[in-house]
């Protein structure tokens, strides 16, 4: 392809604005000594020129508004979400720190149960154990039959 | 690049924010999806989904680029998304009817002066919005983001996410094709 050619190719480009400083100053020194360039040049710059000029559809101020009102619902909803997990979070963390501090009240207790009941009763820690899942079995079939609620709340609204 | 405060609103959940960049981008989102999928209705319910995946997607984005290629994406994605279900065959094909619904009075600029001005110059721009309604959904998408968007290429390579080279070479198809169907349509007419 020849400088000509190549050139050729930019003038559409050159009608969009569309060429870096070095392609439009390489068109520009050929378009000056090429009659054809120059004139294909000029046929370009009317449809640039009224493309530019395109009037603009505008959305209704009923879309507008609608979409203002989805959008911040959907925005609260979110910061809802947000807080409802950050709740949770100090919540879970909130019920670590008591089971791990209910472990020595635990120990004590039973130990004056097991002084009391006899030495056959040595599952202290058995029964910790047991006594700990069963509160987070519980806390979790809680938070499912919640989660379960609330996204029937959802499909309701 | 400077930050846009009200992105920077919007991600820590300012409402206010919100209204100010739907205000704000409006009329050039609208005109985006309306290009693209040439029926208002469609374009007005992706105009809604695209506000709404941007309040899902806000703090995803990085406040130190640019918010409008980023919106712009999420729009055309949504648009894509949209014809690939409805109508497979416009992302590649042109249709025939016009996206266009101004009255005549909307397309009159006021820089053209006299009533003859007037006209000539609807009737030109009806002229180019029909070409331009015709060609593939590529190219009326480059076209709008390059001369109603004033999108530079390299935006206009991030919204359509391809190389820089692609969407220039995009752009010069495009105006090629958007010439020869104004010079197919109106022989002999001020095009040639």
């Amino acid at each position: 392809m020849n400088e000509h050619d190549k050139i050729r190719e930019l003038l559409a480009l050159a009608a969009a604005d569309a060429l870096t400083s070095a392609e439009e100053k390489q068109v520009g020194e050929h378009v000056r000594s090429c009659i054809a360039c120059s004139n294909e040049l000029e046929a370009w710059r009317p449809i640039a020129s009224e493309l530019r000029r395109l009037p603009t559809p505008q959305p209704s101020s009923w879309l507008v508004q609608a979409t203002l009102a989805r959008a911040e619902a959907k925005l609260t909803e979110q910061a809802e979400h947000d807080w409802n997990r950050r709740v949770m979070i100090v919540v879970v963390a909130f019920a670590w720190l008591l089971t791990i501090a209910s472990w020595p009240v635990f120990h004590v207790v039973s130990g004056r149960f097991e002084r009391l009941l006899g030495p056959q009763f040595s599952h202290t820690w058995i029964s910790f154990a047991a006594f700990t899942a069963l509160e987070w079995l519980a806390g979790g079939v809680a938070a499912v039959m919640l989660a379960i609620r609330q996204r029937g709340e959802r499909r309701l609204v | 690049m400077a930050v846009d405060a009200d992105v920077v609103r919007l991600r820590r959940g300012d409402l206010n924010a919100l209204s100010e960049l739907i205000t704000r981008y409006q009329n050039r989102l609208y005109r985006y999806l309306l290009r693209i999928v040439r029926q208002p209705a469609e374009a007005e319910d992706l105009f809604q989904q695209t506000w709404l995946r941007v309040v899902e997607k806000i703090r995803s984005f990085d406040a130190s680029r640019n918010f409008d290629a980023w919106l712009f994406t999420l729009a055309r994605n949504l648009a894509i998304d949209h014809l690939r279900r409805i109508r497979p065959e416009s992302l590649d094909e042109p249709l025939a009817n016009s996206w266009h619904s101004e009255n005549v009075a909307d397309r009159i600029s006021s820089k053209d002066h006299t009533p003859l001005d007037h006209a000539l110059a609807a009737e030109r721009r009806t002229e180019i919005s029909e070409a331009m309604a015709g060609l593939p959904m590529i190219y009326r998408e480059v076209l709008t983001l390059r001369f109603e968007d004033e999108m530079k290429i390299e935006e206009i390579a991030q919204v359509t996410a391809v190389p820089v080279s692609t969407a220039k070479s995009r752009l010069r198809r495009s105006l090629e094709q958007l010439r020869d169907a104004l010079e197919a349509r109106y022989p002999g007419g001020t095009w040639q």
